[in-house]
């Protein structure tokens, strides 16, 4: 299938210069493969599973989450996901357990629209797992009320294929979004996000960590706007690049004219593990209004060597100590993930990442 | 009370372009308009070989195919490339045999831009200034060149590129469009076809060029877009330094600058390329000022040769600019230093690129961005490191101020690594002048510009202790002229 | 010299400073001291013009002149100097390249010539020499990176190489050990102890007082003067304490 038939931006377009289209298209036109193993965390609350984008009811459990029909948003990826799709709402106050959405994918693509509302002072934790093959595209609108706070963990596990994840959130007054991705899967990505702080005194964890080997190309594309004054927004990203592997991380902050005393802050960093390997940064700043700290950071190298020999001349072997200083590389990514079983799950399966590409 | 100080100090800023007076003077020019006669026309003006002819219609035919780039963070009415005039020439002799025989009214404007095109002067109100050998290009021919038998002596060629197509044609011809090619982009190809004047410096192997070279630009005419194109090649173990500044009458319709540099250093080389832009910014309401698209590129061919770029921005109504090295040479140095301050409604989208292909090649980039008024800043720039570039470090340093609540500063850094032994490293801040800051150096008694003045020439300064002493003093006052009035 | 009558100032519609009178003389020493809030900093900033602080009463009038309507390094060129609590860090500027500047505006402003590198240099270490601040501090950004003691002895150097009429020093002490609290009450001394001077200390504590002797000592509550007296009163603040006095 070519670009042409799925109809997305080419890579002339700024915002998708370093986009892999090809491995999106390939992706969508995957020989189906017989369904894998769902796979849960071992925590309580509700379990979706979705099959190819329709929900499995009788291996789901669906709490307070409703299906319900949703449209999408006029991005390229956003736009295709509009149908039955899954809706969180939460009132004033509320709190629920852990939702757990686990997505299967045989082949093919498949696409699916999402939202999370909660209203004043709500408070929700969302875990998200990517499994199968082929194209995997969902559209998830957030809106926090007032003093919501939303903590949610997404995790990319396909062998193969594409997942993109097409976000839209209005973040309000002195309401908390933090988000982690976990790129470990062998498929090709995109997070492609516009994160609006339309509240004062709001703020915004963004991040994760894309690691990638063989072939594969996985990238964000995110862009955090300072609409109102005293907002906090970290963009915490790490990629990690073996092989003929590219990860990129273009990141944005944009300030609005009147949001004074904004704190941006960016930290992207790069490690190439092969020489054949690249990683992209495009840690962006747009800023409107002068009373404001705004800083980023962006570094792109390989392991210390200083302290590889250093690890080695104590008896660790080299592969080990790679895989002890690369896991603290990623760990600074992954940190943010409140609930325990869900951050070791996480770091688990970044080890296994590093076990194998090592 | 600083309220009321700042309302005067803007009422005030209008008048503060001391460069834009016009000159009397009569000129030839091109008839009005860009099509292929205009082309033949500059070159037969110019008495240029067919070779020449040829390289620039294939230019001009390129260019009719191509679009104006919008990817810049610029807001620019469409150009009317048809409204313009493409060649202006002041109406003398020739050829002058010295200096007397230049029109008194273009030597005059440039004893009153303080510009030393007769030898015996140096730079004015500089102490202890150094000899400059200048290039002065007025609007489209270069006017006068100075010191040219001293440097001759030396075995450094210095002249128009006029002169250096018809004298050293094998030179010109071996590197022009090398580092930029034709097809390089909209404004680099409408160059390479109506390009009128400009410079060309040779160095010869192992010369230590014996004085700085200048450049002098000024765009007098009306209506008249100016095509300067500048090569500069630094043989084998060579050193240059070249500086160029640029000016231009207050006018309210916005005037078209489209200048191409091509830099080349091979092993062991060095140039260090200096500017200090002052083009008509226009007025408070953004009314006139000139359109600064110009193209910049040194190829670092040569093992260890260092390419330096210094900028100073202020003026120009548009500017879009990124002088760039491409790093071919083993241990390859290119450095690029900024200072851009936009006021007013000007906008500035400037940076660099630094393309690393070599082993061990370093580079630099030192970036400060100052807006203030209703402007736009901009920092854009690229660091690209190939697969077989071992060894590679960069060093990127951008920080914006902010003075006043209507303006923008902006950083679109691009990183590409493609080789893991790279050490990359990129920072970024943006701040505002505080209070606090302001109120101290006040205390100490400074009024109010002066203390803005002084702040911001220590945030600049990374980048003006990199410029010739000559050109620092003048960019530190520039910078306190073109802010003035623009804090509250 | 000083001359303030019945000030009230203001922070953001706060009032601060509630009717603050005060008188003084060439060749006197006063301290200001007086509780956390009492309003001591208020005074050193609305003497030294800082925007923000906004007067509704009263006058303040230095050499006769009326020291409100000028701007704050207009307040300098007559002679007030005024030494921070928390001096300001300038990134890229130097203290000799700041102080300079500083030196020949205020020249300017008096219509005296300006003093030539040279001269400022030979002024400029003689005045870190006498209060013990390394040279190399002088070339170094202004209290960029500067320890707290730094900051405050920079601030002395600055007073020495402005030579003022008129010092405020506001908190100069704090953040000081007992060696450079003497060295800078010895150049409090030898800078402004002179018979054309006046030094007007705010200060919350008296330990500076043993090094700068005031001529008077007032106690400065709730933005008025509430007592005055000689320097036994400041013995008599630190032993008894505020609540008792200032009452």
């Amino acid at each position: 299938m070519s670009d042409a038939v799925l109809d997305l931006p080419s890579t002339r377009e700024e915002a998708w210069r370093w986009a892999d289209l090809g491995g999106l298209a390939a992706a969508a036109a995957l020989a189906p493969i017989a369904a894998p193993e769902a796979d849960f965390l071992d925590l309580p609350g509700a379990k979706l599973l979705f099959l190819d984008g329709k929900l499995d009811e009788a291996r789901s459990d669906l709490h307070r989450v409703t299906l319900i029909e949703l449209g999408g948003d006029e991005h390229a990826l956003g736009r295709r996901a509009t149908g039955t799709g899954w809706s969180l709402r939460l009132d004033a106050q509320a709190v629920t357990h852990p939702v757990q959405i686990v997505h299967v994918a045989t082949g093919r693509e498949n696409h699916l629209p999402s939202e999370i509302v909660l209203a004043d002072d709500a408070a929700a934790e969302i875990v998200e797992t990517f499994v199968g093959a082929g194209w995997q595209n969902r559209f998830t609108r957030t809106q926090l009320g007032k003093g919501a706070r939303l903590m949610r963990s997404v995790r990319l596990l396909q062998p193969a294929g594409f997942v993109s994840l097409r976000e839209a959130a209005q973040v309000g007054e002195a309401a908390s979004l933090i988000t982690v991705f976990l790129g470990a899967g062998g498929q090709g990505s995109r997070i492609d996000a516009q994160l609006t702080m339309a509240g004062e005194g709001a703020f915004v964890e963004y991040g994760g960590a894309l690691l990638t080997s063989a072939e594969q190309k996985q990238e964000c594309a995110v862009r955090v706007n300072h609409a109102q004054p005293n907002g906090a927004s970290r963009q915490v990203w790490r990629a990690v690049a073996a092989d003929r592997s590219a990860v990129s991380l273009a990141a944005a902050v944009e300030v609005a004219r009147h949001a004074q005393k904004t704190d941006g802050e960016q930290s992207l960093r790069g490690l190439l593990l092969d020489r054949t390997a690249t990683v992209n940064l495009k840690p962006e700043l747009e800023i409107f209004a002068d009373d404001v700290k705004c800083a980023h950071g962006a570094t792109v190298g390989e392991l210390d060597q200083r302290a590889l020999f250093y690890m080695q001349s104590r008896g660790i072997p080299r592969t080990r100590a790679q895989a002890i200083l690369t896991r603290a590389f990623v760990a600074d990514a992954l940190e943010r993930i409140g609930d325990e079983t869900v951050r070791k799950g996480f770091e688990a399966d970044a080890d296994a990442w590093l076990d194998a590409a090592l | 009370m600083m309220a009321t100080k700042n309302a005067e100090a803007l009422a005030a800023v209008s008048k503060k372009y001391e460069w834009g007076f016009a000159t009397d003077v009569e000129q030839d020019f091109a008839p009005k308009g860009l099509s292929e006669d205009t082309v033949r026309y500059i070159s037969a003006k110019k008495g240029e070989p067919e070779w020449m002819l040829d390289w620039r219609l294939k230019a001009f035919r390129k260019w009719l195919t191509m679009e104006s780039p919008d990817w810049a963070k610029l807001s620019i009415p469409p150009i009317d490339y048809q409204d313009a005039y493409y060649y202006a020439e002041p109406k003398q002799k020739k050829t002058i045999a010295s200096l007397d025989e230049l029109d008194p009214e273009i030597r005059r404007t440039y004893e009153k831009l303080g510009i030393p095109i007769a030898e015996q002067e140096v730079l004015a109100g500089v102490e202890g200034a150094r000899k400059v050998a200048v290039d002065a290009v007025f609007d489209s021919v270069s006017v006068a060149t100075t010191f040219r038998e001293e440097l001759k002596a030396a075995g450094v060629i210095f002249l128009s590129i006029s002169e250096a197509i018809r004298e050293y044609p094998d030179l010109v011809k071996k590197w022009l469009g090398k580092v930029v090619p034709q097809h390089d982009n909209y404004f680099a190809t409408l160059n390479s076809a109506v390009f009128s004047d400009g410079t060309f410096v040779y160095v010869p192997e192992g010369v230590r060029c014996p004085m700085e070279l200048s450049t002098y630009f000024r765009i007098n005419a009306e209506n008249t877009g100016q095509f300067e194109r500048t090569l500069i090649v630094a043989d084998k173990g060579s050193y240059v330094s070249y500086l160029e500044g640029c000016t231009a009458p207050m006018r309210d319709e916005n005037q078209l600058h489209a200048a191409v540099v091509e830099l080349v250093a091979l092993d062991d080389a060095e140039i260090k390329y200096s500017t200090v832009q002052n083009w008509y910014p226009g007025d408070e309401n953004g009314v006139g000022g000139i359109y600064n698209f110009v193209t910049k590129r040194a190829l670092c061919q040569g093992k260890n040769s260092k390419v330096s770029w210094t900028q100073v921005e202020t003026g120009s109504a548009v500017t879009w600019k990124y002088p760039s090295c491409v790093l071919a040479g083993e241990n390859s140095v290119g450095e690029f230093y900024s200072v851009a301050v936009t006021n007013n409604r000007q906008q500035a989208d400037t940076g660099t690129k630094m393309i690393h292909l070599g082993k061990g090649s370093r580079s630099t980039i030192v970036s400060k961005g100052i807006s203030a008024g209703r402007s736009d800043n901009t920092y854009r720039g690229l660091v690209r490191v190939a697969p077989t570039a071992e060894g590679v470090r960069n060093f990127t340093q951008c920080d914006s101020l902010l003075l006043g609540d209507q303006c923008g500063a902006h950083t679109v850094p691009y990183i590409e690594v493609r080789n893991p032994s790279a050490q990359i490293e990129h920072e970024a801040t943006t701040s505002k002048i505080s209070e606090d800051q302001l109120f101290y150096a006040m205390s100490r008694g400074l009024d109010q510009e002066a203390a803005v003045a002084l702040i911001v020439n220590g945030f600049a300064r990374e980048v003006l202790q990199q410029l010739p002493m000559e050109f620092a003093v003048e960019a530190q006052k520039l910078l306190g002229i073109s802010l003035e009035g623009s804090v509250g | 010299m000083l001359k303030i009558e019945d000030l009230h100032a203001e922070i953001d519609g706060k009032p601060i400073l509630k009717g603050l009178t005060l008188s003084v003389n060439a060749g006197e020493v006063h301290a200001i001291m007086g509780p956390n809030g009492a309003g001591k900093s208020t005074l050193g900033y609305v003497l030294g013009g800082r925007p923000g602080y906004e007067v509704t009463e009263g006058s303040v009038t230095f050499d006769g002149q009326d020291l409100l309507e000028l701007e704050p390094h207009e307040r300098a060129a007559a002679g007030v100097f005024l030494g921070f609590q928390y001096p300001v860090e300038i990134p890229g500027v130097s203290n000799v390249q700041f102080l300079r500047e500083s030196l020949n505006a205020q020249r300017a402003g008096r219509g005296e010539k300006p003093l030539s590198g040279a001269e400022f240099l030979k002024l400029a270490r003689s005045q870190a020499d006498a209060l013990g601040l390394d040279q190399e501090m002088l070339k170094r950004p202004v209290n960029v990176g500067f320890s707290g003691g730094e900051k405050k002895r920079n601030e002395m150097v600055q007073m020495g190489i402005i030579d003022p009429k008129f010092a405020i020093l506001d908190e100069t002490d704090s953040g000081l050990d007992i060696d450079a609290l003497r060295i800078v009450g010895d150049g409090i001394n030898r800078i402004m102890r002179q018979p054309t001077k006046a030094v007007l200390l705010i200060t919350h504590y008296q330990r500076l007082l043993d090094y700068v002797k005031p001529d008077f000592v007032h106690v400065l509550a709730d933005g008025r003067i509430t007592r005055s007296g000689g320097a036994e009163l400041a013995h008599q603040l630190e032993r008894e304490g505020y609540a008792e006095i200032a009452a």
